[in-house]
Parts: C-alpha cells; structure tokens; sequence
C-alpha cells in the first residue's frame, strides 16, 4: 500500500498534541506527572511507529496524495455552510435562546438544501415540539434564554 | 441458585411497570426508525439519546438504550430488504436474499422472516447474558490495581482493532483518548492538571459530550459533506406478512446456529453485528438442502443473518457489564450510559445493585418481544422513514446534539466541547483513525490511572509491581491477542464477505459501498 500524504497531517495533529501536553504537564506536582507522561510516551512512540510504517510505505510503494480518497464527491459549499452554521447555532443561542436560533439555523440550513418548504415547515415544527415535550416537559430542562432577551424581559 | 433465580423473577416483575413498559416500546420503535436510515447507525442512536436517560431511574435508561440497539440492529433490515440498501452494515448480508425476495413480491415474507429471526436471535442471546455475565463478573473479584491498569489496557486495544483498517491508528486513537482523559483535576491528589484555565474543566472532559460529538455530531458532517440524493423508493408490497408452518420449520435449525454463532462473535473482541451476519448467512447456506435458492430469495439466508447479527446483542453485553470491555462501539456507547449513572461494569453489578441489572436483563428479554410486535405491525410505516432525505437529517440531528449536550449541566460550553469533537470525529473517520476508542480511553483511562498510581504507591514505585501476578501475566497475554485479534477478524470478515456475495462483481461493488456508509 502506498503511503498517503493526507496521513502526513494526523502524524504533525499527534505530535503537537504530544508537545502541548508534556509543556503543561512539566508543571504539575511531581506525583501527578507520572500517568500523564506515561500517555504523552504511549502517544508519541505509537505516532513514530506509525510515521515509520509510512516511510517503508513510501520507499516500497511510492507515495500518493490520498486526497482524492478521503474527500470523494466532497461538497465543499455545503459542508461549510453546515458547519459554519452549526457554530453559529451556537453563538446564536447564546445571545437569543434556544426556540428563536434553532428556528433560525434551521429555517437557513433547509432552504440552502433546497428542501421543499412545506416539510421544511413540518420538520421545523416536529422538532421544536419535540425538543420542548422530551427536554422541556418531560426532563424539566431549562432550555437557554438567550442574553439579549433576557436583557429585554 | 435459589437467589439467582428469586432475583431473576424480581428482575421482570420490575420490569413490568408502565414506564418501564413505555421506554422500551419508545426505544425499540426509535432504533427501528434510526436503524432503517441508511447514514444512521445504532451507536449514533444510543449516543444521541443518552442525555434523556440522565432523570431516569438506572435500569429504566438502560432498558431505553438497549431497547435502541436491538430496534437499531432488526431496523437496518428494512431498508435492506425494500431499498437494497442496508440500514446498517450488520443488515448488508439481509439484503442479498431480502431484496431477492421483495423482486419476486414476496417482501411481506421477507420482513416477517427477518423480524422473526431478529426476535428469536435476541431471545436466545439473553440466555447467555443470564449465565454467563454472573461467572464473568466473579473473576474480576481477584482484581488489584494492577490488574485494572492491565484491564483498562486490554479493553483499549480491543475497541482499537475495531473497525479500522490499520492496527497502529486504532491504538493511536486509544493513546489519544488516554491523554485526552487526564484533563481536569488529578483523580488521587485533586491537583490542577491540563484545565485550558477554565474552571469547567476541573471534572475532565464531559464523557457524554464527547459521545455525542464523534458518534451523531461528526455523522451530521459526513452527511453534510456529499450531494443530497432522493433515496430510491421503497418497494409497497401487498403479500401477506407471514410464514408457513413448514417454512418455520424450515428456519428453525438455521435459527438456532445463528444464535450460537452470533452470541460467539458477541463475546470475541473487534467482532461485531457486521461479521456475524455474514458468518450466519453463511453456515445457513453450508447446511441448507436448498441451495439453489442461494442468490434468489432464500428465506434461510434471511434467518440466519438477521438471527446472527441479534444474538450478537446479549453476547457484547457480557464482557461489557462484567469486565468493562465492549468489543465494539454500540456497546462502548452502552457502556458510557452505565458509568454517567454511577455505575461501574464488574461483580458489583451482581452483588450491591444486583437488582437493578436483573431487571435490565429481564427489560432485555421484554425489548425482543417489542421489537416483533412493533417490527411487524410498523414495517409499511418505517420503510417510508427510512426515505428521509439527508437534507432533513442535517440540521434535525444537529439541533438533536446541542439539546443533548446542554441538558447535561444546562452549560452552553458543553455543546462547545461537543462541537469541537464533533469536528474531531469528522477528521478521525475521514483518517480511518477510531473514534470507538477515544470514548473507551476516555471512560476507561480513570480507572486505569487509579490502578497504575495506586499500584506503584503499594510497591514504593517499583513497576515490577504490575508483573508480578498470574493474572496480570493473563491480561498482558490479553492485550497481546487484543492487538492481533483484528488481522484474523479482518481476514474473516473478507472471507465471509466473499463466500456470501456469490453473485455479480456490482453486487459486491454495492454491498462494499453501502457497508462503508
């Protein structure tokens, strides 16, 4: 099997993260050290052996870019409209509550796929109620607010 | 054996109340819905829904999330069997034989042959779970620290095989998970460790969240990530949903070897529902007198892979309520639902809340009986849902995810850690790295902390410690063969594949493509 150069990326995440935890964990108490670098040492010696499989893979097989793989029939406008409207679901709940955002990402993210507005309106609705008998209702969950509203009561 | 027995009885008398009664129709029917959509798995399903059993009693959740999972397992059938399109990957050998049969009008049959099969697997399985998991669950009594660092070891480089195609990614994800779990306070001397500066880490990374973000939250990006497409119909069928007697005597041997099978393949760490299906599938075919109907609409070929990927369900639980080591990620996700009631897998189980496990298995046994009647009389209906569009999905699921999380600890920043593993598992599954194994680090790296810490405390820091029983030797041997068990479970999984896809090298093709979704 050839080596793929998209794994190239989870050796570099892996190895960041080992950096990041031992500069924090030097600073611990002495006794609370010891787990902590034993799963730095176990992460980063199962990402060196993982780098050395790739160079054999590479020396044996030659290497491809292993993009085409990973991202088959990636949509790029869509997934990034899905993601950056997920976080910004978020934010949005943040400052106006859970009913008015989640009628706002929703209400958005349907119309962009070109669902037909009636089920949109339906799922719209489906969920909302869901959300408020089953957390609501049933959980007793206090869904947030939103700072701006409360601000306005 | 008096005892056992008396909290057997007491287990389904507990089981019986209304509640109880009303989870496990809601849990079948909603696994059957999330098992019939095709991009929906079974461990999203548990994941998703685990926030609602947090005011449940704990029996009451767990009869819910496995409620879900055997739903999720019979619902993959469905789609399987009208849309040749396999719910789930365990229904992919149902559909070389289900759809046959739905070719020929003779999909009613079909559907009654697979939840019947389905019914019967999972029956006979909670057979073994009754037997087996209070044996299992003795042996963890000779445990020491030692043997729980060695334990929480092996369970990692079980679920690390799993599903992967490299052996080195999944144990990197274990590694990964590990390192993740020593955010938050130190669990022995209550120091700060890795906190970002932000109190809400003290407790560590929220396990729920967690789940959430890599099972349902990283599914909404991969669905968000292709073209939008109609699913194909789903076939109306009018025949009647039954069998002969003669046909029911006909299954009833292929039945009975796919249980055995399913329940062996439930107990085998990195097996799963996937692999036993086509295992079933397979010795139906070896000791079928019908043959010919191989590859043309057996009704055998239905029974023994529906009965084998059901089975598989009462036989992952043993190791998971007993050892602490689900064999694959339904049952880590399972397993998760255990420990944020409180609750931790071994003898404890069976001893101080006996009780309550009692009646969860006998919730178990109540589950199958749901899941036929609600199969049979649901199976029009749930073959439409199975329709939903990805459009649809994308942004329900999401709303779904970030009111699970928040309901935990009403803290916005949970569905901030949620969304960042979300984005995390998206990039995992697309590395083929396993998102199974950082949830079993994260639950299981506590336990192997204490077990390490508290073991070299014992010995004054001498690490010989952790060599120095049998039964360390035993589970050392363990991880070995956790860490092989892939190699031989992928060879099997391929060889069973190849032996079942008799037909043309499209079929394959199709099976392989659907099984990857």
């Amino acid at each position: 099997m050839k080596m793929k150069k998209t794994d190239i990326g989870i050796v570099v995440f892996m190895y960041l993260v080992c950096a990041y935890f031992y500069s924090q964990t030097v600073n611990f108490r002495a006794d609370s050290q010891t787990y902590p670098k034993f799963t730095i040492i176990l992460l980063f010696g199962l990402t060196t052996l993982y780098l050395l499989q790739m160079l054999v893979a590479a020396k044996k097989h030659g290497v491809e870019s292993g993009v085409a793989e990973v991202f088959k029939d990636f949509q790029p406008k869509q997934f990034l409209f899905c993601l950056i409207g997920a976080i910004l679901y978020v934010v949005l709940m943040h400052f106006f509550g859970f009913y008015i955002s989640t009628v706002i990402f929703m209400a958005a993210v349907l119309l962009y796929l070109r669902v037909p507005i009636l089920h949109s309106a339906i799922a719209i609705v489906a969920i909302i109620a869901l959300v408020y008998f089953a957390f609501g209702k049933f959980l007793g969950v206090k869904l947030p607010i939103g700072t701006v509203i409360k601000m306005l009561r | 054996m008096l005892e056992t027995l008396g909290l057997m009885g007491a287990g389904f008398i507990n089981a019986l109340t209304p509640i109880n009664l009303l989870m496990m129709a809601a849990g079948v029917a909603l696994g059957i819905i999330i098992g019939c959509m095709p991009g929906l798995s079974a461990a999203m399903g548990v994941a998703l829904m685990l926030p609602l059993t947090f005011t449940m009693k704990a029996e009451t959740g767990l009869i819910v999330l496995g409620a879900i999972y055997c739903g999720a397992i019979f619902g993959g059938s469905i789609s399987a069997i009208l849309i040749h399109t396999p719910g789930t990957p365990a229904s992919a050998a149902t559909a070389i034989e289900g759809y046959q049969m739905t070719l020929q009008g003779k999909a009613g049959k079909a559907l009654f042959t697979a939840c019947y099969s389905s019914f019967w697997g999972g029956l006979l399985s909670c057979i073994s779970l009754y037997f087996f998991a209070p044996l299992l669950a003795q042996l963890t009594l000779k445990f020491r620290s030692a043997e729980y660092f060695w334990l929480s070891i092996f369970g990692l480089t079980i679920i690390a095989g799993v599903a992967g195609k490299s052996i080195v990614k999944g144990l990197i994800s274990g590694a990964l998970g590990l390192l993740l779990s020593t955010i938050g306070l130190d669990p022995v001397t209550g120091a700060k460790r890795v906190m970002f500066g932000q109190a809400y880490f003290a407790e560590g990374i929220n396990t729920t969240c967690a789940l959430i973000g890599l099972f349902s939250m990283s599914q909404v990006f991969i669905l968000a990530e292709k073209k939008i497409t109609q699913r194909a119909q789903a076939t109306k069928f009018t025949d009647k949903m039954s069998l002969t007697r003669d046909e029911r005597k006909l299954i009833r041997p292929t039945i009975l070897r796919s249980w055995v099978i399913g329940n062996i393949i439930g107990l085998l760490p990195g097996a799963g529902a996937a692999i036993a299906c086509f295992l079933g599938y397979n010795t139906s075919k070896s000791f079928s007198k019908h043959k010919e109907m191989f590859g043309k609409g057996s009704i055998e070929g239905v029974a023994g892979s529906e009965a084998a990927n059901n089975a598989v369900t009462g036989g992952s639980l043993i190791p998971t309520l007993t050892l602490g080591i689900p064999g694959e990620s339904v049952t880590a996700v399972l397993m998760g639902g255990l420990v944020i009631q409180g609750l931790a897998p071994g003898p404890e189980l069976f001893g101080k809340y006996a009780a309550m496990t009692y009646t969860f298995f006998a919730g178990f046994v109540l589950v199958q009986f749901f899941m036929l009647g609600i199969g049979l009389l649901g199976c029009r209906g749930f073959a439409q849902i199975s329709r939903l569009s990805d459009a649809i999905l994308i942004p329900c699921v999401t709303v779904l995810c970030c009111v699970g999380s928040y309901a935990i600890h009403k803290n916005i920043l949970d569905i901030v850690v949620m969304m960042t593993f979300g984005v995390l598992g998206y990039f995992m599954r697309k590395l083929d790295l396993n998102t199974a194994a950082v949830v079993l680090a994260l639950i299981l790296g506590p336990i192997g902390e204490k077990g390490l810490r508290n073991a070299l405390k014992s010995s004054g820091g001498d690490p010989a410690i952790l060599f120095s029983t049998v039964v360390s030797w035993v589970l050392i041997a363990l991880c070995i063969v956790g860490i092989l068990s892939p190699i031989f479970m992928g060879k099997l999984e391929k060889k069973a594949e190849k032996e079942a896809v008799s037909g043309t090298a499209e079929d394959i093709e199709k099976l392989t493509e659907e099984d990857s979704v």
